[in-house]
C-alpha cells in the first residue's frame, strides 16, 4: 500500500493503473467523521485521568472532530493500493475533479479531454500549503511531556523504598549478558 | 444491489441525504466508490486474451456506489438494512454527473478544515498554554 502526500501524484499514479488494468481497478472515497466518544479516542484520556488525579484537567481538552476525506485505488488482480487522504475542505473540489478525471480512463473516453483536465488540476495543484505538520508536532509534543513528566515522578517514589533490596545487581547481570 | 441501479438524479438526492444525516449525527462515514461497469461486456479480461480490456471498440459506462459502511452492528451481527445504493453513468454523461457530484460533496462535507484557519490556531495555543501551567 502507498500513501501519497500529494494529490497530483496519487493522480499520476492511479492513471497509470487504470491504464494497465481498466477494468478491475476500482476507486474508492470514503468521507469519515470520527467519533469521539468510541473506546478508542477515550482511552489514552482515561490514563491521563488516574495519573494527575484532577477532573478538572482532563475536562477542557480539545474535542474537535476532525472529518476526514480518503481516496483509495484498488485493483484486486495485482494488489496495488494507492492512497490519498485530507482533512482539508479546499481539496474535495480537487479531489472529485481528479475522480472525473480516472472515470474517463475507466470509460475509455478519448485522450483529448483528459489531457484537459489534468493540465486544469496540475496548474490548481501550484498552490496547495503543507500547514498541517507543525501543528500535529505541537499537540503531541505537549501531550507526551505532560505524561512522562507524571510518570517520571511515580518512578522516582517508587524506586526509593526498594533501593535496599537486591533487584538492582540482578537487573545489571541481565545487562550483561545482553552486552555479549 | 438486490434493489438495482437507480438513476442518477435520484443517485445524487440519496447522496445528499445520507451526507446531511452523517453530519448531524456527528460522527460516520459515506464510502463512495467508482469502478468499470463490465458486467455483460465482451471487453472483460480472460486466459485467452488478458488485454482484452485495454482498447474497447465504444466508451463503456461505470458504476458509481455509495455505502454508510454499517453492514455489521458492533456485535458482529449482519446489519439487515445498510444504507447502500447505486447508478449507472454513461460515457457521454461523465462530465455532468461529476461537475454535480462535486457540488454535492462540497455543500454536504462541512467538517473538514476550513482554508480560515486563523481562528482555531488562536484557541489551540491558548489551549496548550494553560494544560503546561497546570502540570
Amino acid at each position: 500500500m502507498v500513501n501519497f502526500d500529494t494529490l497530483e501524484e496519487w493522480q499520476k499514479q492511479t492513471s497509470l493503473l487504470l491504464q494497465a488494468r481498466p477494468t478491475t481497478t476500482r476507486i474508492s472515497t470514503k468521507y469519515n467523521i470520527p467519533n469521539l466518544e468510541a473506546p478508542r479516542y477515550n482511552a489514552a484520556k482515561k490514563r491521563k485521568r488516574d495519573t494527575e488525579g484532577k477532573d478538572g484537567d482532563a475536562a477542557p481538552a480539545p474535542a474537535v472532530s476532525r472529518a476526514t476525506f480518503t481516496l483509495k485505488t484498488f485493483d484486486p488482480v495485482s494488489g496495488v493500493t494507492l492512497k490519498f487522504k485530507t482533512d482539508k475542505s479546499a481539496d474535495v473540489g480537487r479531489m472529485v475533479a481528479g475522480l472525473g478525471r480516472a472515470g474517463g480512463i475507466m470509460a475509455a473516453l478519448p485522450e483529448k479531454a483528459e489531457g484537459m483536465l489534468y493540465n486544469r488540476l496540475e496548474a490548481q495543484g501550484s498552490g496547495v500549503d503543507h500547514s498541517i505538520a507543525p501543528d500535529v508536532a505541537m499537540e503531541d509534543a505537549a501531550a507526551s511531556t505532560g505524561t512522562t513528566l507524571a510518570e517520571a515522578s511515580k518512578d522516582t517514589s517508587q524506586a526509593a523504598p526498594t533501593e535496599g533490596k537486591p533487584a538492582a545487581p540482578a537487573a545489571a547481570k541481565k545487562k550483561k549478558k545482553g552486552k555479549k | 444491489m438486490a434493489s438495482g441501479h437507480i438513476s442518477n438524479g435520484e443517485f445524487f438526492t440519496q447522496l445528499a441525504s445520507l451526507i446531511e444525516k452523517t453530519q448531524k449525527k456527528g460522527h460516520g462515514s459515506v464510502h463512495l466508490t467508482q469502478k468499470r461497469l463490465s458486467y455483460e461486456t465482451t471487453a472483460a479480461p480472460s486466459k485467452d486474451d488478458p488485454l482484452a480490456d485495454l482498447n474497447p471498440a465504444a466508451p463503456l459506462p461505470i458504476l458509481v456506489r455509495v455505502s454508510d459502511g454499517n453492514t455489521q452492528s458492533q456485535d458482529r451481527v449482519k446489519n439487515k438494512d445498510p444504507v447502500k445504493f447505486a447508478t449507472v453513468v454513461q460515457a457521454d454523461e461523465l462530465e455532468t454527473f461529476f461537475a454535480r457530484y462535486a457540488e454535492v460533496c462540497k455543500v454536504g462535507m462541512q467538517s473538514l478544515r476550513k482554508r480560515d484557519r486563523s481562528k482555531r490556531k488562536k484557541t489551540k495555543k491558548g489551549g496548550a498554554k494553560g494544560a503546561e501551567a497546570k502540570g
